[in-house]
């Protein structure tokens, strides 16, 4: 407990940061930010975009990339907000709209064969950047963590779309399959088997790392 | 339990997908077969080490310049709908009038239309050709004056010409360094009183770097305290967190914290208060920790009350 004892107790009142609003405080900023008003819409955004803004950047692995499909996908929320009719939480709402985007992204890299062979120069560029707190007073620990995160890109790149938008929604966001299947539009079956694939080819990319 | 079935469901029950009873026959097969036991761990090790891999959040500064981004883009998308909402507000009123007296209108514009155009060439012809007959300003000049609005137009049958009073401005074009005191003033006036947002955004970008300058300070203050773009309030807030830290950015900071209509500028103040700590804004940030009507402000005010504390221990 703080010297005046209010922090803690306020702590447990408020969100984790980046986690979804109590249901009731969500609802309420959802149907005022439905009504035009600016404030509840943005702290809607700032309620979930950290998380939204993470799970972009590893799915597409560009910062540059990452930074347009963030602001393509909120937009687009702000532009549809008005036909949210709470028939979904709206996390898997919003996960949906995110997912869409970046799927869309990927379908056309691939098409224009643009970034899945970018490798270094690209696709990893906000990796390298990245802090990591678990290994930054440990220069044999950051390095190993480098060379993880290294393999770990290319292994992912492997993936087609699909099954790497499951999986990182499955492993790093730790959604229910259910859940995913909702945001994917598809059934909880499909989502099992596609993690399974995933996981399987992502086994088989790094069997020699572990 | 069969060891194909628990093989073919270690990966679900790695992710708590599978129900309480499948989940407590797996448990009981882990403890008599050593060899699902061992697949099951390293299964596990592998999901652990994949999680190894990847960081734990994205880039502050990125997410910054996110919402940055957001936060214009959305003014801009409002400035759009305001502009579509008049033209249907405009087109709807002609659906609102019964059919005789919408067809009645159209045919006054329509009449409206034609005289106009039947008179445009014989004011053509009344204005002087002769740049010598623009008596008030010289023929070069006028393709840089702006008019703002004409109060009289007096034609002259006497000399086939005509004489326009108007109201207009004349565009000049200032260049020079911030140290000019001259351009310095002419910025600080377009940041707190142009119109225009895009004008008072390449204001502040220039302004950026001189914040140690009084007066350019009290106008980055002022452009905090009541530039109505949110996007351009978090900027004036950037150039602020820039220049040299004082008493009165720290005043004006706290009262941004305090009264920001935005959560978004009042968390990005939160932040640049921590960053210059001083002992003074801790009752600030106490009291926003439980008043503040956002959760996310709230949050960011116990931590960075958290932190301070920390610091100073």
């Amino acid at each position: 407990m703080t010297a005046d004892g209010t922090c803690l107790e306020l702590a447990g009142k408020v969100p984790v940061e980046s986690a979804p609003l109590a249901g009731e405080d969500e609802e309420a900023l959802i149907r005022q930010a439905q009504a035009g008003d600016r404030i509840a819409f943005d702290a809607l955004v700032r309620a979930y975009d950290r998380k939204v803004l993470w799970l972009i950047l590893r799915i597409v692995g560009s910062a540059e990339i990452g930074r347009d499909l963030y602001q393509e996908a909120f937009l687009k929320v702000f532009r549809t907000l008005p036909g949210f009719r709470f028939q979904s939480s709206f996390s898997t709402w919003l996960y949906r709209v995110v997912v869409n985007i970046c799927l869309d992204h990927l379908r056309k890299a691939s098409t224009r064969a643009e970034v899945q062979p970018a490798g270094p120069d690209g696709e990893e560029e906000h990796f390298q950047n990245l802090p990591d707190s678990r290994a930054e007073t440990n220069p044999e620990r950051a390095l190993e963590s480098q060379e993880i995160s290294s393999r770990l890109k290319a292994a992912l790149r492997q993936l087609n779309p699909r099954e790497r938008v499951v999986f990182e929604l499955k492993h790093y966001e730790g959604l229910r399959l259910r859940a995913i299947g909702e945001i994917c539009g598809t059934t909880e079956e499909t989502v099992k088997n596609c993690l399974f694939r995933a996981t399987q080819k992502l086994r088989l990319a790094l069997s020699d790392l572990r | 339990m069969e060891c194909r079935k628990f093989q073919e469901n270690t990966l679900l029950f790695l992710y708590g997908e599978i129900s309480p009873e499948l989940r407590a026959a797996m448990e009981q097969h882990q403890k008599e077969c050593p060899a699902c036991s061992a697949k099951l761990e390293e299964a596990h090790r592998f999901h652990e080490w994949l999680r190894k891999g990847s960081g734990q959040e994205p880039p502050p500064e990125l997410l910054a310049a996110c919402r940055r981004e957001l936060s214009s883009a959305i003014d801009r998308e409002l400035e759009k709908v305001t502009w579509r909402g008049l033209l249907r507000d405009f087109f709807a009123g002609f659906s609102a009038v019964p059919a005789t007296r919408a067809a009645g209108l159209v045919t006054l514009l329509v009449l409206g239309f034609s005289l106009g155009w039947t008179l445009r060439p014989v004011a053509k012809q009344s204005v002087p050709q002769s740049p010598a007959g623009v008596s008030s300003f010289d023929a070069a000049d006028l393709a840089n004056l702006h008019i703002n609005g004409i109060s009289q137009v007096q034609p002259d049958p006497a000399t086939g010409g005509v004489k326009i009073t108007m109201d207009a401005e004349k565009r000049v074009t200032l260049q020079g360094s911030l140290d000019n005191p001259r351009i310095r003033g002419v910025l600080i006036d377009a940041l707190k009183s142009y119109q225009n947002p895009g004008i008072r955004h390449d204001t502040l970008d220039a302004l950026r770097g001189a914040g140690d300058d009084p007066t350019v300070r009290s106008a980055l203050l002022y452009a905090l305290a009541h530039d109505p773009n949110t996007g351009l309030r978090l900027e004036a807030l950037d150039s602020l967190r820039d220049a040299g830290w004082n008493s009165e950015i720290e005043q004006g900071v706290i009262q941004a914290v305090r009264n920001d209509r935005n959560p978004g500028v009042r968390v990005e103040a939160v932040n640049v208060l921590t960053r210059h700590a001083t002992p003074s804004i801790l009752p600030v940030l106490n009291h926003l920790a439980s008043d503040d009507p956002n959760p996310y402000v709230r949050m960011k005010c116990i931590d960075a009350v958290q932190r301070l504390k920390g610091d100073g221990n």
